[in-house]
Parts: structure tokens; sequence; C-alpha cells
């Protein structure tokens, strides 16, 4: 049987009075995840850090399509990185990343201006 | 047609406007077409049209509701004869399973919250759920207390959420789920919160019915009791004057 990994790129928003570096907040993306569906549960995730601009508050993650909702729930229950708060949201969710900006672009949902 | 989102439970400070709006905005950036707030008992009019404008003004929808912790009976009786008719949603604080199982027994009560997190004091149990689905209360899981836990206090929070979910879908209760969020970092999307619902076994679409077709339902026929022009439930005034024949 083939096993096909279908991926969902999932565009976030992070939103914060500080500014983190990539490694900062893929390491508290994984905590949460960890935190919430054990070791097990995460290494069934296949989480990457597609994208990553601090200054804009923007991430892309590439997630199986069956860790979708755990992904979403584990970015969501982030509260403080490096003790500042932080409140993540999902902009969009696609399974491919031509796709993830063109529904971004046409939403108008990237208040931060500019191409990602 | 698009859903409409509703947070039933977003804790805004009269004291300070300007965070207040701030919420309000975000609120409104995060897809809620309707919000809810706590206020006091004892609330004047001045203070909720202070809200209410702010809510038109951002386009949001406004509506108001009480909290209500009672120690006795008694006292529940009380509140609820004092309060129905000045707010459109009654949310009862569960802090005794007296109080409990009057609540959820009583029609004039919209929401059941159990706030504890001592397993002795968390009374969603089989009884209290056939009375609730026999009247018109639901039951309110606010995520703003699980986000803020970590550890064990979190797992124990998962467990008992997740036997009240159980038996409240099993005893067709409605479950509303709200942000409970005093803070903007506390304020999450209707999506994200359905989704958080569902790590306590619940469906994702019911929990997304949660956020918005629960909700809104609950307020509509609130507004309906509340409006001048009812008289009883299903008699409603359509038109006054002379020329009514």
């Amino acid at each position: 049987m083939i096993n096909r990994r279908r991926p969902r790129y999932i565009a976030l928003k992070i939103e914060s009075e500080g500014i983190f570096d990539r490694k900062t907040f893929l390491n508290k993306v994984w905590d949460s995840l960890t935190r919430l569906y054990g070791e097990y549960g995460a290494s069934k995730a296949g989480l990457v850090l597609v994208n990553y601009t601090p200054k804009k508050g923007f991430a892309i993650l590439r997630c199986n399509h069956k860790a979708l909702l755990m992904v979403r729930a584990a970015t969501a229950t982030i509260t403080s990185i490096d003790e500042e708060h932080v409140a993540v949201h999902v902009l969009a969710v696609s399974g491919t990343l031509k796709a993830l900006r063109r529904k971004i672009s046409e939403h108008g949902r990237l208040k931060c201006g500019g191409t990602i | 047609m698009s859903r409409k989102f509703v947070d039933l439970n977003l804790r805004l400070s009269l004291r300070d406007l300007n965070k207040t709006r701030k919420m309000l905005e975000k609120a409104y950036e995060l897809g809620y077409s309707l919000v809810a707030s706590s206020l006091s008992p004892n609330v004047n009019k001045e203070d909720v049209d202070i809200i209410q404008k702010l809510c038109s003004d951002i386009g949001i929808d406004f509506v108001t509701r009480v909290d209500l912790t009672p120690k006795t009976r008694k006292d529940l009786l009380g509140y609820l004869r004092r309060l129905r008719r000045k707010f459109e949603i009654i949310c009862v604080r569960c802090v005794s399973k007296v109080i409990a199982r009057q609540a959820a027994k009583d029609r004039r009560v919209d929401l059941l919250v159990f706030p504890s997190l001592d397993p002795r004091k968390r009374f969603f149990d089989f009884q209290e759920a056939e009375l609730a689905s026999s009247a018109l209360a639901s039951l309110e899981i606010p995520i703003a207390p699980f986000i803020l836990s970590s550890g064990s206090p979190r797992v124990r929070l998962l467990s008992y959420l997740r036997r009240e979910t159980m038996v409240a879908v099993k005893f067709n209760v409605p479950v509303v789920i709200s942000s409970g969020a005093s803070e903007v970092w506390l304020m999450r999307k209707p999506r994200e919160l359905a989704i958080l619902a569902t790590l306590f076994d619940l469906d994702f679409p019911i929990a997304l019915d949660g956020v918005s077709k629960i909700p809104i339902s609950i307020v509509e026929r609130n507004r309906k009791k509340l409006s001048p022009n009812f008289i009883a439930p299903g008699i409603q005034l359509i038109k006054r004057g002379k020329n009514c024949s």
C-alpha cells in the first residue's frame, strides 16, 4: 500500500509585543504539542516551520493532514513566549503553499501588508 | 450562508473602556458577530448604553448577561425573580449541589457553569443533565481556564470536561463553548475554540454549533421573550392600534 503524505500548510498570525527568533517560536509550538498529546502524539504531526517572519508576526507551518486538528489545538493553547503574552491565530489552511498564499491575499487577512 | 459566531463570555471591564474597545475590536476581527459580557446585577443603564454604543460603532451585537453565584436556593430564586427581565442571558455558577439542581430545573436559567476544580464540586452528573434537558438550561464551558492551566490541573480539568460533555450529549443538553477571556491575548477564533472543545471528545460539528447555533438560539429566544410584544410562549402581539381588524 502506498503511504501517501498529504501535507497541510497553516498560515499563522502571531500577536505579541515581543519579537522571537525562529527557534524560540518553533520550540514553543513543539512544547505545546507535546504537552497536549505527548511525545507519541507529537511524533505523528510531522511538524515543520516553513516560513517565519518575526517582524510581521507571520509564520507558515506544515503538518500531516491527519494531525491538522492537533496542531491547531496546540497553537491555540500558546499564551506566552519568553514571558511575553502571545496569541497565535490561524489565518488560513491549505494543501499547497500556492493555494495558501492565494487564500490569504484573496481574503485580505494578512493585515501586516506585503507578500509572504 | 456563512455561519454567525458568538462569544457569550467575554470579560469586559467597565472601568477601562480603552481595553474594552480593544477587546471588542479584536472580537470583530476574529469573526464574532455577537458577544456577551457578564455585568453586575446592579449595573446602571448608562454603563450598558456605553458598551452598546461601543459595540454598534464596531459593528458587533452586544448581549447583556449576568452571572449569579447564589449561596442558597432562596437566594437564587430571589435573583431570578428580580433579574430575569433585566438581562438577556442568565448564567448560574453552581457552587453547591442544591444550587445546581435548582438552576438546572428552573426555566429562567440559560447557562450552567461549574467553576470549581474540586471533583466533589462539579455537580454535572446524570441527574443534573436530566433536569437540565427537561428545562432550558445549557452547559457552558469557558476555554480560558483550560488554556491558562498546565500540568496536572489541566489533566484533571480535561478529564472533568470530558465526562461532563459526555453526559450532556447523552441527555441532549446543549453545550455552549465560550472564551471566558479577560485579556486580548486570551481571545481565540471561533473555530479554534471548537477545535479545543474536541479535546474533551466533543465532535467538531457539535463544538462548532456551541459557538454559533446554540448561543444564537438562546439569545433569540430570550430577546423574543423580553420584547413588549411577547404575551406567552406561542402567543405574540403582531399589531396594535385602532385598525387591527
